[in-house]
């Protein structure tokens, strides 16, 4: 076991060096991050004939008294955008690993802060929304099984393929205009007060991004259950006579939760695209929310880092659910 | 017909009319009813800008915050504009940049995880590597990451579409064809001295591509979906381009879902029967062929 941890830390190493890489990579690459950082000015093309005397400088900027090739060559050394890529990546990395995230070009605020601000938000929202995922599907997924072909399970098909097939966001808007506008059930926006206005503003959204995963896991955890009801020490239980609830819930449930363990990882990350777009539809001054602002003002550390800091934890996350399959089920260690 | 009965059918003589039912049985009326959806939308869309329809961009075409049923058809939005005719208009971008996207997703994600099944060793290695890197983030966060900081045209978004299909899809290539490759027919196409080009094309693809068909379909409405997710992000198609994630989001500010929700209505329900027709379709079409694999 502990050979394979070790092998698993490796890899989860090089997969979060790659993420970082492929987030740096992306936004150095697909876009100018000079443009990012001293805006329409990056768009002159003169500067090496300012350097070498051949012209005079402009005075484009506003409220500067410095010439604009000034402005680009310090943001250029500020940046190091002199500098190769990887270097570049390398020393950026660094300054991660010891928390510096970098500065909001807009607010001029430390990204780390920002982050630290507005991540417990989404995270609340997230947990809240796997804790009424699963307690939905649970329930609903062992009584399909267990009523398999009859009418409540036809309809919990049904219900489920039909939440599969509504968008997140789509639900959102619906649940949005009935439970929060027509009838004023539960707030429109996040409530920041107390932790029980926070929870309260929240139960809306949660369950808009619950019942989405809710649909995958009742789905699977009926098949396994399906599977698992047909193993021997079923039988033998049934006829010594237990009572179906007690079979249900205290024999068959626990090995047939294989699947749903291993979705949970999957399913965070579609609940982190989830939550991003929810956030705003629901006014949550979120992670999510933060970056859809930073991409609309073009504000590059802030969408980098938040993009790092998601994406390293659903990486750990994934990790960690590995490991948990793999103590539960001694079988994918061997392969 | 009766179990006895079909018995004696196919051992007599394979009836071709006994296997067409038995087809058509399969696929059920829902997927006749879901394609028939998938194709009147897609002709619409195509055919928009020669439909009778108002102008989609044409501001007061009707009286603002008009509602459903009143001058206009579908009502029209804050601005007038004809809610109909925009979620028409907003097909022609949902659906072109969703079959692009899932195309792109399909042929490169296709190719390398066949690359990857069968050439194994380090080509698999660097491959896999770089699809579980690709996997690592969650797909809105790896679309966002891509459209940030480009100009979001028609083509940029489709490509984002298919960068983020390509991981997902190359894992389902690559395990078919190792599952594929080592089977008989392959072998002896290897002993007979085929070339590794022509075991492929000839042997691995038609049978790596069935999958696939299925695929298409589901992926197609993960794109619609996810150009939905896009557009709550400010980062769909620019400009005056009209998606139905654009429209929804239109329809979804407080006074207009307040009192005039169908402006976001409209696109929702177009969307969501879309989707659940390609998922519904796409479904059938992965049941048929596992029945077929194990049939035959």
């Amino acid at each position: 076991m502990a050979r394979f941890i070790a092998r698993r830390v490796v890899q989860l190493i090089l997969v979060l060096l790659s993420v970082t890489f492929i987030a740096f990579g992306a936004l150095n690459f697909l876009g100018d991050p000079l443009v990012n950082i001293v805006g329409p000015l990056a768009a002159i093309d003169y500067c090496d004939e300012v350097e070498a005397g051949l012209r005079e400088d402009s005075y484009t900027s506003i409220n500067n008294s410095r010439g604009d090739c000034e402005i680009i060559g310090e943001a250029k050394a500020d940046f190091g955008l002199d500098k190769p890529v990887i270097q570049r990546y390398f020393t950026w990395l660094g300054n991660i690993i010891t928390g510096d995230l970098g500065t909001s070009f807009q607010t001029q605020l430390p990204v780390s802060e920002i982050i630290a601000q507005k991540l417990p938000k989404s995270l609340m929202l997230m947990v809240m929304a796997q804790i009424i995922a699963l307690a939905v599907a649970i329930p609903i997924g062992v009584y399909s099984a267990y009523r398999a072909g009859r009418a409540v399970d036809r309809a919990t098909s049904v219900a489920s393929f039909g939440l599969l097939s509504i968008p997140n966001f789509a639900l959102g808007v619906i649940v949005l205009q009935f439970f929060a506008l027509r009838n004023q059930w539960l707030p429109a926006s996040f409530d920041d007060t107390s932790i029980g206005t926070r929870i309260h503003s929240l139960i809306l959204p949660a369950t808009v991004l619950g019942l989405g995963i809710a649909a995958t896991y009742q789905r699977l955890l009926r098949t396994d259950l399906l599977t698992t009801l047909q193993e021997d020490f079923v039988h033998m239980a049934r006829a010594k006579g237990m009572t179906d609830r007690h079979i249900m819930t205290r024999h068959a449930l626990r090995p047939s939760l294989f699947s749903l363990i291993t979705v949970f990882g999957v399913s965070t990350g579609a609940l982190i695209g989830g939550s991003l777009v929810i956030e705003g539809i629901f006014s949550i001054p979120g992670i999510g929310s933060e970056i859809v602002t930073a991409v609309v003002r073009d504000d590059f550390p802030v969408v980098l880092g938040s993009v790092v800091v998601i994406a390293t934890g659903f990486v750990v996350i994934n990790f960690f659910v590995d490991l948990l399959y793999t103590w539960l089920d001694p079988r994918v260690r061997a392969s | 017909m009766t179990n006895s009965v079909a018995f004696t059918t196919v051992v007599d003589d394979i009836d071709d009319e006994a296997l067409d039912d038995a087809f058509k049985k399969r696929l059920g009326f829902g997927f006749w009813v879901a394609i028939s959806w998938l194709g009147l939308v897609s002709l619409a869309a195509l055919l928009a800008p020669w439909l009778p329809i108002a102008d989609p961009n044409e501001i007061a075409n009707g009286a603002p915050r008009d509602g459903i049923l009143g001058d206009n058809f579908m009502g029209t939005d804050a601005l007038g504009r004809d809610v109909f005719a925009r979620t028409i208009w907003g097909a022609r971008i949902s659906l072109g940049v969703g079959f692009l996207g899932i195309l792109l997703g399909i042929v490169v994600g296709g190719a390398i995880g066949i690359a990857a099944g069968y050439f194994k060793g380090l080509t698999d290695q660097v491959i896999s590597f770089v699809v579980f890197s690709l996997l690592s983030f969650p797909s809105l966060v790896l679309a966002l990451l891509i459209t940030a900081s480009l100009n979001r045209s028609f083509l940029t978004v489709a490509m984002t579409l298919g960068i983020v299909g390509i991981a997902p899809i190359s894992r389902l290539a690559r395990a078919t064809t190792i599952q594929f490759a080592e089977r008989e027919f392959v072998q002896a196409a290897r002993v007979i001295g085929a070339k590794s080009r022509r075991i492929i094309i000839k042997e691995l693809l038609p049978n790596v591509l069935v999958p696939m068909g299925a695929l298409t379909l589901l992926g197609m409405g993960i794109s619609i979906v996810a150009e939905g997710g896009l557009a709550f992000l400010g980062l769909s198609v620019e400009g005056e381009a009209i998606s139905w994630g654009k429209s929804i989001v239109d329809g979804s500010q407080t006074r207009d879902l307040n009192q005039n929700s169908h402006v976001a209505f409209v696109p929702i329900f177009a969307m969501f029967l879309t989707v659940m027709a390609l998922n519904f379709a796409g479904d059938r079409i992965r049941e048929y062929t596992d029945v077929r694999e194990t049939a035959f």
